[in-house]
């Protein structure tokens, strides 16, 4: 490892409040093979670590002795544009690839918070969708090649670079939402989307979150060609509002439709009346800003709270709300995606067991929807009270085979995944 | 009439009479999908449900044979073909849509539903179901999963794996389970390894799947398809070019070649003119303001490139007659030559003519007519070598050309497959595009999913012996030529 760039361990690589003994910041993928190689063979735990927007998701690692830092990788490998598929390695930012490909008129459908930070191969990692996933799907979707290291160190690819490939297994999906415990990503390939030549986000008043929430879930219920329907709580308003979105004073449903200008402004009329809110629609003066400011509110747990995640099938996003309301008092709504079954809420952590069991009964009273709740973000003490998963299902057995397949010695974020993988 | 194997007395204990199949006789239908390869199963056997599935997995267990599970037997990769012989497990009979929710835009069905049946019970409820391939009056949604299919209309809204959310999966020790989230929704929030895009596209050899969850879309509401006429592929290409960077997304983006016009338009009367060298299709949906500004915006850009003539519908009837060269030309072949050998190359689009340039010489070079035809907007090229099996040697020449074909594809960056399969035609071809190690993790894999050895051997992976058919054998011989690696 004497190649390695060894790098001061601070805070910054600090998981769940333990911090390693050793930090490295690789810059090339044969470099982090050979850490891989060797901590896997002395049978160190190492943590691969992007943007650090996420570092927070995830049980606590069982053991963590090396923090691999990818974001030194950062280039643009390969990108023709009349192509519609672009090359990169997995450390760079995500603004960064969109501005580059923004320069020809395209860029890669997604949404993540802190884009600015937040890597391409933690984007993968991480496997979400983001705010408009109904319309845009997740990273799994756009995907199309990958390489990473193994634990073992090997180096493999999977997929290619041709938008339409069915040529071996599909071993980009396995790495979309493996949360950096089957391998760390080193490049990734994008098929790509032409920019549309209109984008407009519209922001409608609402007296309250729940107001917000139902108006959003009548415009999902009647209106398509919309890519985004998001109902926004007042305090996730002011915290976008800050972070340079236009429009929001107080609770409200934020619109977004995308493509030719003639038809966005006849979808987003039509939005507007099946909103049934009397509030004037407020246009955004740049669509992207803020829309990335509402996304970044994903990330905006303050300080005493913890942050949960509730994904239901769309039809059901009200009955969990109001499921919520009941069961959960003290949850504050902050943010809610009606076409996709999104919903954020922060509850404040009292005490770690009570809080914990709180988490249990608000899983328990949406479990008849088949909704899931995450703990994205929790206290040390919260997490030892509590799986932030939940149920993976019966596909859990499977996985393990596939963990025990790829990283037999647990070298990639041991215990911080579903089941303890 | 000879006597049941004791496997066969088994396979009927657990199933039922009528659902299996063993008479050397009966068994002759199941040798062949639409490829050249063939395969001898011994029994076939049609369970009804999802624990028929696991006990006929347990009973071939227990005798160590083969299993092979198949679909509607359109793949065109020899993926349903049993190439060591044993089981076949034939889907057919589980043929039901068990729910259709309409307000979460989703369905479930049983893998024997044709891809045509779910497309149209969706549009009862104003929804569609988008992957379109073009046997999709035939083939299943099992076969689509297991090859993750595509169709012209992926170019906007992606294959099978962007549409199947979670699956019922009976892996190859019998046992059964979900993958994915059976009552998910659209979000994938089930927390765990996306299992379910292994799956997908995995040509079932990881297990069989026995309920599938899909995601449905709206309909459009507005649909134009416009049809370009041009004196050269070169012409026909560069309006594709300007099609797709002028940030426009069609539905589709279609193109057949001049052979494909001389198939097509005596048994179809497209009215193609056949000296014309290139056919393109563009078909754009939506909301009817979109469709009208987007439709007005394409058919200024294919006039651009200077066609002999540009035709252009919204209605129904219409546009299904202008699809009609397009969705008829496999079919229409047949007026040319008795057997065709179709090609599914993927390359960067940019590639695509120069692509095309090496498919006319290599045909040319082996004395094989070719018919193109090919989804021009996302670089899939599906070349059709027309030859007569009967005549000696005809089928190695063809195999070879294919070779050198897709070997080229390879060269430009491209891959082996774009929706057809590896399946058993194709496996000795992987290593040119997969290093060893990519291959080692694709098989670590399969084998989280269970016992491998029997289980729909031979396909996708380069292997063994006891699985040698025409196809399999002949790229033994190619790769000879070119060796076994290109750009890994």
């Amino acid at each position: 490892m004497q190649d390695l760039h060894r790098t001061v361990v601070d805070e910054r690589y600090g998981i769940d409040g333990k911090a390693p003994a050793e930090a490295f910041a690789a810059e090339s993928p044969e470099q982090v093979s050979e850490l891989l190689r060797t901590a896997t063979a002395e049978g160190r735990a190492v943590s691969p670590i992007g943007g650090r927007t996420m570092l927070g998701l995830g049980m606590p690692p069982e053991r963590y002795d090396v923090a691999l830092d990818l974001g030194g990788m950062a280039d643009l490998v390969d990108y023709e544009p009349e192509d519609f598929t672009v090359t990169a390695q997995a450390g760079m930012p995500l603004a960064r690839l969109q501005q580059a490909l923004a320069q020809h008129g395209q860029f890669v459908p997604l949404d993540a918070p802190e884009f600015e930070r937040a890597t391409l191969g933690g984007i993968v990692a991480v496997g979400r969708g983001g705010l408009r996933r109904a319309e845009l799907g997740s990273p799994r979707d756009w995907l199309i090649g990958l390489r990473v290291a193994r634990a073992d160190g090997t180096q493999i690819r999977g997929g290619g670079r041709v938008v339409k490939n069915v040529s071996g297994y599909d071993l980009p999906k396995l790495y979309c939402g493996s949360l950096g415990t089957l391998g760390a990503i080193v490049e990734v390939s994008f098929k790509l989307r032409p920019l549309p030549s209109a984008d407009r986000v519209v922001a409608l008043a609402a007296d309250s979150f729940e107001a917000a929430l139902a108006a959003a879930a009548a415009v999902s219920r009647s209106v398509d060609g919309l890519n985004g329907i998001v109902a926004v709580s007042a305090e996730a308003a002011a915290f976008a509002s800050q972070r340079g979105a236009d429009g929001l004073a107080s609770a409200a449903l934020v619109l977004r439709a995308s493509g030719l200008e003639a038809s966005v402004d006849e979808t987003v009329a039509r939005a507007v009346s099946a909103s049934g809110l009397a509030a004037a629609p407020i246009d955004a003066a740049s669509a992207v800003e803020t829309w990335q400011a509402i996304a970044d509110t994903e990330l905006s747990t303050a300080e005493g709270d913890c942050r949960l995640r509730l994904g239901v099938r769309p039809a059901s996003l009200a009955e969990a709300g109001t499921a919520l309301a009941t069961s959960l008092p003290r949850a504050r709504p902050l943010l809610a995606a009606a076409d996709s079954g999104l919903l954020l809420l922060d509850l404040p952590e009292g005490d770690a067991a009570d809080t914990a069991s709180e988490i249990v009964d608000l899983r328990d009273a949406v479990a008849h929807l088949g909704a899931h709740v995450t703990v994205e973000t929790a206290s040390p003490a919260l997490k030892a009270e509590i799986d932030i998963w939940g149920d993976p299902g019966p596909g859990i057995r499977l996985m393990r085979n596939v963990k025990e397949a790829f990283d037999p010695n647990r070298t990639l974020n041991p215990g911080r995944y579903v089941g303890g993988i | 009439m000879s006597a049941p194997s004791p496997i066969v007395r088994d396979l009927i204990d657990a199933i039922g009479e009528e659902a299996v199949v063993w008479q050397p006789e009966d068994l002759l239908v199941y040798e062949y999908d639409a490829t050249i390869d063939r395969g001898n199963p011994d029994a076939i056997a049609l369970p009804a449900n999802t624990a028929d599935v696991a006990a006929l997995l347990k009973i071939a267990n227990k005798y160590g044979v083969p299993v092979t599970p198949r679909g509607a037997g359109t793949g065109l990769s020899g993926g349903a073909l049993a190439a060591r012989g044993g089981v076949v497990i034939g889907m057919n009979r589980m043929r039901r849509i068990l729910d259709l929710d309409p307000a979460n835009r989703t369905a479930l069905v049983q893998p024997g539903v044709v891809n045509l049946d779910l497309g149209a019970e969706a549009n009862r409820h104003g929804l569609a179901y988008a992957p379109d391939p073009s046997s999709q009056r035939a083939c299943t949604i099992g076969g689509n999963v297991a090859e993750n299919a595509g169709g012209p209309h992926t170019l906007a809204w992606g294959t099978t794996t962007n549409h199947v959310l979670a699956l019922e999966l009976v892996t190859p020790d019998g046992k059964v389970q979900w993958i994915g989230d059976p009552r998910g929704g659209v979000g994938r929030d089930q927390p765990g390894y996306d299992l379910v895009g292994c799956v997908v596209g995995s040509e079932g050899t990881v297990g069989i799947v026995t309920q599938v969850l899909v995601r449905l879309v709206p309909m459009p509401t507005a649909v134009r398809t416009m049809l370009a006429i041009y004196d050269s592929v070169r012409q026909a290409s560069s309006a594709v070019s300007a099609v797709v960077a002028s940030g426009v997304v069609p539905a589709a983006l279609e193109m057949i070649d001049k052979m494909t016009i001389a198939a097509v338009e005596p048994v179809l009367g497209t009215g193609f003119p056949l000296d014309a060298e290139a056919v393109l299709l563009v078909e754009v949906e939506g909301p009817p303001s979109q469709v009208e500004s987007e439709g007005r915006a394409v058919e200024s850009i294919l006039r651009r490139f200077e066609p002999r003539e540009v035709r252009s519908a919204t209605d129904p009837e219409e546009r299904e007659a202008l699809w009609a060269g397009r969705k008829g030309a496999i079919g229409a072949l047949g007026q040319i030559m008795p057997n065709y050998y179709l090609l599914d190359g993927v390359v960067p689009r940019t590639k695509l003519p120069d692509v095309l340039d090496t498919v006319y010489d290599v045909a040319e070079r082996y004395g094989l007519p070719v018919a193109n035809m090919f989804h021009a907007g996302d670089g899939n090229l599906h070349p059709c070598l027309l030859f007569d099996e009967r005549e000696p040697g005809a089928t190695e020449r063809v195999l070879d050309a294919g070779g050198e074909i897709m070997r080229a594809c390879v060269d430009a960056g491209g891959a082996i497959t774009g929706e057809h399969g590896v399946g058993l035609e194709k496996r000795d071809y992987l290593p040119w595009i997969f290093t060893e190690d990519d291959i080692e993790s694709m098989q670590a894999l399969r084998g989280a999913f269970g016992p491998t050895e029997n289980f729909n051997p031979c396909k996708i992976f380069p292997a063994g012996h006891g699985c040698g058919e025409a196809a399999s054998g002949h790229a033994q011989q190619t790769i000879a030529r070119f060796g076994d690696k290109a750009y890994v």
